[in-house]
């Protein structure tokens, strides 16, 4: 209160849900100009945090100062209204209308008590250009890539005139050039004073723009540190305890071809793309975001058609887009979009982890519930899955939980190939490391694994070949020696001249 | 579960905990008990043994549908189709068991095979041809419906006798409807709970590009999904068509959205992946309840609408907000008395309107009931139609003279409904029970039970078949049909082309007057029937029915609709023509038409007299309550009124 310079305090926040306690004590201050870094695993309560500053939740108990005076924040108009715009891992834009309607959406200005288009492009303009993107006001959009979605999403908190920027993972699902960008933005915010709480699970980050971090535990606030803390201490300090190894792949013997892949096309999405994936082997597919990476695995999965190739398990040829077929010769994949793709949300773990093996449970029409349950009960206690019990829905899981259910069902059905795609997007560090445990075990089995990551140092930390896709082709293979981050990088942005069918440029 | 024994200890409620819980965690049982209560508290004649089964019975249909709609909403589709197809499968069975000699265990086998294939041809155009489930089932609704009509011609299909015992009851007190909703409840529950198909159902209807990608075959199971839809709702019409012993091509319409309502309430979302066959049963005894009630609570049917729109709002807000209660109450730690407090309060808040809703409504109509005036309850098909509501008008003025006390029902012109409201009717006793049948086939069964429970029956406007009625109140359709003949055929000078509006397909006024007209017109050769069409008695359908014809036939001389409602619509439809190169008449002489008579825009309406109808059967009523002897057949002459006489016949 003493402190002009403060823009927001908290002070003792509780919060329970029924059968959790998700905030218990957190306390945690604002002030111009300056970025402060909230830390903490998946589940430890950060995101229930920024909702009760953005209004969706409201405190059991505790105080929310803004500017110096209590106050209470009972929905999306109450935080608009003191300046707090937040920026959620999930957009919250209409994909049919323009760029300059989803920056004004419910505050177009009007003339006659008609929408001003002109003065609301001109007015949209002038905001992108302050973030920086060379985007038309006009646009849709749902012609936007992600990278640009967030910068859409930045600019209408500019338009609110917001003091308090809340930003959760905002750098979760971009490359790093996007990355560097995006930092410059956040920079120049600062210096126009605006305070911004940013969620991040990547601790390089912290370093290279935070000023503060606070870091959640189990719903406490167990520190506030410097960003210039050592990253070994704020994992520790997050944790719980230290993480000896961030990667910890035993590679295993390899043994014979498990999958080949050979001049799968699909034109104009991926073209020729050859490789194969051996008994207890680590491939890591690296690229940037639109090379054609999921594509091409959504296709080998049969869960898309493909134009040309073949697709082989331990020899035999599947037949293309047929899901079922792929199940049956081992195949299992584990989708990039978790939510969207993975789980059914509002069903239970149980339910959840026995999606995949339901068929073969079932003799006569009737499911065996039984040895359901028991197999579930199994896998979740292999897993080490955190949950009340196996009747919890999986939506209220955390992230990393959330995964492990999907890996979980996989698990059951005995899979000899099984494809990651970004499996620990968004996942906080202990659990990350739980998942690379699992990928060493199944390995070990004599398993293949295939695994899309954005992330370079989990590629590289984990695989035991690289795969760079670029514009839709493999560009490159290299082995673990070999790999890189400048390597992948050089690959990945490498254009292939000879190639006929371009992609439509991305506009970099 | 560990929470569940933590909680076992602190409180030491016990069992009345436990009652507690389970009213809480589900809001459809509890609006449910609520109705049960306030009903209880408000009739004397609720809460009897014959009357829940009435109830049973009542609901059967509706539940059967709507345990078939679980399904399909459960994996986040919609069916609207299965009203009709219950209709069609009805239809098939009586067709081919009645007029085509098939054994009755076959002709059930290919009515319930027609209830699939409907339900398959749903499930292909939407997993298949990806076509949405609104849509795709839209069109089945369409199209079950018109199949059933070509089918049986229009006219209702006679039950064979052995198809007709689904519709009695077992050891004289299990009615087999309630018998056949028990034993489909179970299978569907069976279904949901544990097997492959079910399970696959709630995968499907949660996230269904994860069950793809889980291996689910989804379009496969859809098919199944859908066809399961169609078999339930083939049992449903045949367990209707058995209650009226007899298939109605227009039976049934308008369910699908009693059987989504049902499910709704039930506790499942449309947006799929939840959703129950206990609720679903529940959803459909809150509808069944609440209609059986308000029947017997005498209130204005026109407000039985409003209240049971009311109470299905009510009752899935209860939901709602229940659920959202549960997803910000804290449940382990002490500061639950706070939240739970609140949540009782809306439950109570939730009572109390209730209560006053239908106590009001009920008040409202209810008079004084003093226990020395007879009473006598008056079923009408449908107040959706100026003639019945003069019918009703009459009656209520010669009951208001006589000091009777009267009440009104409206089927809404479902035969269904009308038998439901027969039943509630004994069961709250009254003395005389007028009935202006929907269908007069359809009617028998309800009629039968009525005339054994000794309670006199007299009959207004349509005939009564296979039961005894102690009085016969009518107009004289057929002479009717006669008049308008000649008079059309007159004014056109013996020559011309004529086109006719039909009533609804399948009722008894529409088969007599046209049966009439035909009669008539076989004096007058050079009269030729160009069209023959159907408009419902409605006046909106005439108008469009006509304009589609005036395309086909721009040269027709005349048009003969079977309702004034019909021939005011196709007035519309002929413009500058009407009353001038086009002569058109009517039958009923509503208000309406008499004024267009009186305009000369419609040539001429062969009026009945609907008061005259209402007053004679209250008289009758009265008479036959008095133990005078009165008439077997009253036959209230028709009259043709045009330009010269009308300003006799309005005043």
């Amino acid at each position: 209160m003493s402190d002009p310079d403060e823009l927001l305090r908290i002070e003792g926040i509780r919060k329970t849900f029924p059968g959790v306690v998700a905030l218990d004590g957190v306390d945690f201050d604002l002030r111009r100009g300056e970025v402060h870094v909230l830390l903490g695993e998946n589940g430890a309560g950060k995101s229930t945090l920024i909702k009760m500053l953005s209004g969706a939740y409201t405190p059991d108990a505790g105080r929310i100062l803004v500017g110096g005076e209590e106050t209470r924040i009972h929905g999306a108009q109450d935080s608009e209204r003191l300046g707090i715009a937040t920026i959620y891992q999930e957009f919250n834009l209409v994909p049919d209308l323009t760029v300059a309607e989803n920056i004004f959406l419910g505050r177009q200005p009007r003339r006659f008590g008609v929408i001003d288009r002109k003065r609301m492009e001109a007015d949209a303009e002038v905001l992108l250009k302050r973030v920086g993107v060379n985007v038309s006001p006009r646009a849709r959009v749902r012609e936007l890539g992600i990278a640009r979605l967030q910068m859409v999403e930045i600019a209408k908190a500019l338009s609110l005139d917001a003091r308090v920027l809340i930003m959760d993972e905002p750098t979760a699902v971009l490359t790093s050039e996007e990355v560097d960008k995006l930092f410059a933005i956040v920079r120049t915010l600062r210096e126009d004073g605006v305070g911004i709480v940013f969620i991040t699970h990547h601790l390089e980050e912290i370093a290279a723009l935070g000023d503060r971090v606070t870091v959640i535990r189990d719903g406490k606030s167990v520190g506030q540190v410097p960003a210039s803390t050592p990253e070994d201490e704020l994992v520790r300090l997050m944790v719980g305890r230290s993480i000896e190894q961030q990667y910890p792949r035993e590679r295993a013997d390899t043994g014979a071809a498990l999958l080949s892949v050979e001049g799968l096309t699909r034109d104009g999405v991926f073209h020729d793309v050859s490789f194969e994936v051996r008994a207890g082997e680590v491939v890591g597919i690296a690229g940037l975001v639109g090379a054609g990476r999921t594509e091409v695995v959504r296709a080998v999965f049969g869960a898309d058609p493909y134009d040309r190739g073949t697709v082989r398990v331990s020899g035999a040829p599947l037949k293309g887009h047929d899901v079922t077929s792929a199940m049956a010769a081992g195949i299992g994949l584990i989708p990039e979009d978790r939510k969207g793709q993975g789980l059914v949300l509002d069903q239970s773990v149980e339910e959840n982890l026995g999606l995949v093996t339901m068929r073969s449970a079932t003799r006569g029409g009737l499911v065996d519930l039984k040895s359901q349950r028991e197999a579930a009960a199994r896998m979740a206690g292999q897993l080490g899955v955190r949950m009340a019990g196996l009747q919890q829905h999986v939506r209220t899981l955390s992230g990393g939980n959330q995964q492990k259910v999907v890996i979980g069902k996989w698990l059951l059905a005995d899979t000899k190939v099984l494809i990651l795609d970004e499996p620990t997007r968004g996942i906080d560090v202990g659990a990350k490391v739980e998942i690379y445990q699992l990928v060493n075990e199944l390995t070990a089995a004599g398993a293949a694994v295939l695994m899309i990551s954005s992330d370079l140092p989990e590629v590289l930390g984990m695989s035991d070949r690289v795969l760079v896709m670029a514009q839709g082709r493999i560009a490159g293979e290299l082995s673990a020696d070999e790999a890189t981050q400048d390597a992948v990088m050089a690959l990945a942005v490498s254009t292939n001249t000879v190639k006929t069918e371009k992609e439509a440029p991305r506009g970099h | 579960m560990a929470t569940d024994t933590l909680k076992g200890t602190t409180g030491a409620s016990g069992a009345t905990g436990g009652l507690r819980r389970l009213l809480l965690d589900n809001g459809a049982l509890t609006a449910l008990i609520v109705l049960v209560v306030a009903l209880s508290a408000l009739s004397g004649n609720f809460l009897t043994a014959d009357n829940l089964l009435n109830i049973g019975v009542q609901a059967a249909v509706t539940a059967i549908l709507a345990f078939g709609v679980t399904f399909v909403i459960v994996s986040a589709g919609i069916d609207l189709s299965v009203g009709s197809v219950a209709a069609l499968s009805a239809t098939v069975l009586a067709w081919s068991a009645a007029d085509h000699g098939v054994p009755v265990a076959l002709a059930v086998v290919l009515a319930v095979v027609v209830g699939v294939a409907a339900g398959l041809v749903n499930g292909f155009l939407i997993a298949y041809g990806k076509l949405p489930p609104f849509i795709a089932t839209l069109a089945m609704l369409s199209v079950g419906r018109g199949l059933s009509l070509v089918i049986s011609g229009g006219n209702p299909i006679p039950f064979p006798d052995s198809v007709s015992h689904l519709g009695d009851t077992l050891g004289d007190w299990l009615p087999v409807p309630v018998l056949v909703m028990i034993v489909m409840g179970l299978v569907a529950a069976f279904v949901l709970g544990r097997t492959y198909i079910g399970r696959s159902m709630y995968a499907i209807g949660g996230n269904e590009e994860a069950a793809r990608l889980s291996g689910l075959r989804v379009s496969r199971q859809k098919l199944v999904v859908y066809a399961l839809s169609g078999l339930f709702a083939a049992v449903a019409g045949i367990v209707l068509a058995a209650r009226l012993s007899s298939a109605q091509p227009q039976a049934a319409s308008g369910y699908e959205l009693d059987a989504i309502a049902a499910v709704v309430i039930g506790g499942a979302s449309l947006a799929g992946g939840t959703g129950k066959a206990s609720g679903t049963l529940i959803g459909a005894l809150i509808l069944a309840v609440l209609r059986n009630g308000l029947n017997l609570l005498n209130v204005s049917t026109f407000w039985q609408q409003v209240v049971i729109g009311v109470v299905i709002a009510l009752a899935v807000l209860l939901d709602t907000v229940r659920r959202k209660a549960g997803a910000t109450t804290p449940v382990t730690s002490g500061l639950g008395g706070g939240g739970r407090g609140r949540q009782a309060a809306t439950y109570g808040l939730a009572a109390v309107v209730t209560v006053a809703v239908i106590g009001a409504t009920s008040l409202l109509h209810n008079g004084g009931s003093g226990s020395t005036t007879p009473r006598v309850g008056l079923a009408i098909s449908t107040l959706n139609n100026p003639f019945y509501v003069s019918l009703r008008a009459g009656a209520q003025a010669e009951a208001k003279k006589l000091g009777v006390d009267l009440t009104v029902t409206d089927a809404q012109n479902d035969a269904s409904q009308q038998a439901n409201q027969l039943q509630n009717f004994t069961s709250s006793g009254l003395d005389v029970i007028i009935v202006n049948a929907v269908d007069s086939d359809a009617v028998s069964p309800a009629a039968k039970a009525v005339n054994k429970t000794g309670t006199p029956l007299i009959a207004v406007d349509r005939s009564v078949n296979n039961a005894d009625s102690a009085s016969f109140v009518a107009s004289d359709n057929v002479t009717g049909g006669k008049l308008a003949a000649k008079e059309l055929a007159e004014k056109l000078g013996g020559r011309g082309k004529i086109a006719i509006l039909q009533g609804m397909a399948g009722t008894s006024a529409s088969r007599e007057r046209g049966a009439g007209f035909a009669e008539g017109l076989k004096a007058y050769p050079g009269i030729q029937v160009v069209a023959r069409q159907p408009a419902d008695w409605d006046r909106t359908k005439g108008l469009d029915v006509m304009t589609n014809l005036m395309q086909a036939h721009p040269d027709i001389d005349g048009v003969f609709a079977e309702n004034d409602e019909m021939a005011l619509g196709a007035i519309k439809a002929l413009g500058a023509k009407a009353g001038k190169s086009v002569q058109v008449i009517g039958f009923d002489g509503t208000a309406d038409g008499l004024t267009a008579v009186k305009a000369g825009t419609l040539y001429a309406s062969v009026a009945q007299q609907p008061t005259e109808l209402g007053r004679i059967a209250v008289r009758n009523a009265v008479e036959v309550a008095d133990d005078e002897k009165v008439a077997k057949s009253v036959m209230v002459p028709v009259k043709v009124v045009t330009k010269e006489n009308v300003a006799g016949f309005t005043g």
